[in-house]
């Protein structure tokens, strides 16, 4: 892991201030539309495989040609592994952030390593250029002096920046073969997110659909979890976030960032067993074991809760209601839990 | 899953102006109900503006009452000493609803705001009108045990799914709202709506408004929620139902009552709640609320059986509230809102 990843800056969210290249920061710059483009290389149009990047987007989107020039001033090309791409969420990534006059970022997307800019994500940026502009700058958001035809060839100047190659995919990238450079090959639009594990930092690039138990399974291979019905029915995924069972189903890991998350490869000390680990195979608390990791979850929990009132049958029955026993081991896992509420 | 952006909002003024410029734009917070859908392929939300790190988790003393935050989760309210002791309906609902996993998630705005349990509406194969406008409703020819007996519509016969809500109805909490036009005052009773022709609407709601708390007004008389389901616990309520009574000596001053599992919104029975005040507990005068509560009732093909049910619920919630017959778990408990099943172990020394 190199440096901290800060939260990916949004669509929506004012910018983070920064140092550019010139030393000047990028707030001096509010009062007028800013394009930061993040990329492994400088742009240089006069590059000849350059220039036909440029062409072909010339004949994609019908726009003029001698454009680059008019645009050149507004748009800012910079170092993917630079300090302000790290401020923006974005380290070693190709990206695209267009930021209004008052600093608020309007459009941003991610090119994954490996992949080319889709032409469709040019024509977002258009539309968001079209769309109705925020209510606090009724006036125009891009009407600060720079023509929208300017504007909309800056957009594509640095749209063709991203089409370079891209910063992780490069011979010589150490971490290929880590799990999340493999995530970040896998979407299309990830996201950076930071997880908090069993005491452990993991930095993940993931599409913002992904459950909280499908990163901790696919990505990070902690597969002491299990998916069971994958609709927060069963239990089996049960983890703790912040000392408290989930259902790690229903949970997106995005939104799990900030969480301290302790899954079952959690609990034990090296190879001693947590004493709930324990009193499970004391007791015979499973047959198939599918559902274990997440009764045991649960019960680690539900021991640490005051309001389960300790030793009481029916206590323990209510408050593990959540998790599904297909063997039908009940009886058992009422013994062990309540062992280690004695214990 | 279809592709959706994520934001997290850093206070509610921004997550309000966030959803309300972005068409498709939905807020979530514990997910439960939202995450599910979204797998289901019934919600697709172009973006989801993340409103669980908002400053909105504190329960206090609000004008004789309490006021919890809509970002409080299910667990922290329901045992929270206040409410336990003072509006033990709301603790009950809590407690037996869901499970203790998706309690710590649910935040008491969100749970209110969860979707029907219709089988029809969560099958995107299915006609569902509440889904997807002018599909039809595959319920109103299908296998509609679980669903409406009262204010449905030709285009709905869909019931709302929320233990919490049928608690809060019957105790005229208010609901604290942020939207684009600024703050609003909601009296629950009015936080839902009867599905009429347009079912896919659940509240009053607009796009961009951002409940932030939830008030209980004070209230000193004693409170209780009882449901029936088909397992012992973690499942929805067939039929359930809210009291609050308030006394004056030993007569009833003032009843109110909420049906849950039999429409679009928690049921108040006017009608039941008038024919109880000013009387004295009797079992006589809790029969002929019941049979009062459930007179309008107009059953579906396969849901009749909630009338019998929801009258011998009710009738029981009363003698129980009244102290004519003793709760059969602590109050403000699970014990206490379930019949049969575990609770039903505690007739035997534990």
């Amino acid at each position: 892991m190199s440096q901290p990843i800060a939260r990916a800056v949004q669509t929506g969210d004012l910018a983070p201030d920064g140092v550019l290249p010139d030393g000047s920061r990028l707030s001096a710059l509010r009062g007028q539309p800013v394009i930061l483009a993040f990329a492994p290389d400088e742009w240089d149009p006069t590059l000849a495989y350059q220039s036909e990047i440029f062409a072909r987007l010339s004949r994609e989107f019908g726009s003029g040609a001698a454009f680059v020039d008019t645009a050149a001033e507004d748009w800012h090309a910079l170092d993917c592994r630079g300090a302000l791409a790290a401020q923006f969420g974005v380290a070693g990534q190709r990206a695209l952030f267009l930021l209004d006059e008052y600093g608020v970022v309007r459009w941003k997307t991610v090119v994954p390593p490996g992949q080319d800019l889709r032409p469709g994500q040019v024509l977002a940026a258009l539309e968001a250029l079209n769309s109705p502009p925020a209510a606090p700058s009724s006036g125009g958001v891009f009407g600060g002096g720079l023509s929208r035809r300017t504007f909309v060839t800056a957009t594509l100047a640095a749209a063709a920046l991203l089409l370079l190659p891209g910063c992780g995919d490069g011979g010589g990238s150490s971490d290929q073969d880590s799990p999340e450079a493999e995530a970040a090959a896998s979407g299309t639009d990830n996201i950076p997110v930071t997880l908090n594990i069993n005491g452990k930092t993991h930095r993940l690039q993931l599409d913002p659909r992904v459950a909280l138990l499908d990163a901790l399974r696919e990505n990070l291979h902690l597969t002491g979890t299990k998916k069971g019905c994958d609709h927060g029915q069963c239990g089996a995924c049960t983890v703790h976030l912040d000392g408290q069972s989930t259902l790690a189903c229903l949970t997106l890991a995005v939104m799990s960032q900030g969480k301290e998350i302790t899954t079952i490869e959690g609990l034990s000390t090296g190879e001693a067993l947590h004493p709930m680990q324990a009193a499970f195979l004391k007791h015979d608390a499973f047959q198939c074991g599918y559902c274990t990791p997440g009764q045991i979850m649960a019960a680690t929990a539900l021991v640490q809760d005051k309001n389960v009132r300790a030793g009481s049958a029916v206590d323990i029955r209510e408050a593990m209601s959540g998790n599904l026993c297909r063997c039908a081991a009940y009886p058992n896992i009422i013994a062990a839990i309540q062992e280690v509420q004695r214990a | 899953m279809h592709p959706f952006q994520y934001q997290r909002a850093d206070s509610a003024d921004q997550a309000v102006a966030a959803v309300a410029k972005t068409p498709g734009a939905t807020f979530i917070a514990g997910g439960t109900s939202h995450v599910d859908l979204m797998k289901e392929d019934v919600h697709h939300p172009s973006l989801l503006v993340d409103v669980s790190a908002l400053p909105l988790k504190q329960i206090a003393a609000f004008e004789g009452g309490v006021r919890i935050g809509a970002g409080v989760s299910n667990t922290a309210a329901a045992y929270h000493p206040d409410i336990q002791a003072k509006y033990a309906a709301v603790s009950e609902a809590l407690l037996a609803g869901a499970s203790v996993q998706i309690r710590n998630m649910a935040s008491m705005a969100g749970n209110p705001l969860q979707r029907t349990r219709c089988p029809y509406f969560r099958d995107p194969a299915q006609a569902c009108n509440k889904r997807e406008p002018g599909s039809g409703c595959a319920a109103i020819g299908g296998y509609n045990h679980v669903h409406a007996l009262f204010g449905a519509s030709a285009a709905c016969v869909a019931t709302h799914p929320s233990d919490l809500a049928v608690a809060l109805a019957a105790l005229d909490a208010r609901v604290q709202t942020l939207g684009p036009r600024g703050p609003r005052t909601i009296a629950f009773p009015e936080l839902h709506r009867l599905p009429g022709n347009t079912p896919h609407l659940d509240t009053v709601l607009e796009h961009g408004e951002l409940i932030t708390a939830i008030d209980l007004p004070a209230f000193a008389g004693r409170s209780h929620y009882l449901k029936v389901r088909e397992r012992a616990s973690y499942a929805y309520a067939l039929v359930s139902c809210a009291v609050a009574l308030e006394m004056d000596g030993p007569t009833i001053r003032r009843a109110r009552v909420a049906l849950g599992g039999v429409a679009h919104k928690p049921w108040r029975v006017g009608p039941a709640e008038a024919l109880l005040a000013g009387q004295l507990p009797t079992e006589q005068l809790f029969q002929a609320a019941a049979k009062a509560a459930f007179a309008d009732a107009q059953p579906l093909e396969h849901n009749a059986y909630k009338i019998p049910m929801g009258r011998n619920l009710l009738v029981r919630a009363l003698l129980e509230t009244s102290g004519l017959q003793p709760l059969q778990g602590p109050a403000g408990t699970a014990f206490a809102a379930s019949v049969g099943g575990v609770a039903g172990q505690l007739a035997t020394p534990r």
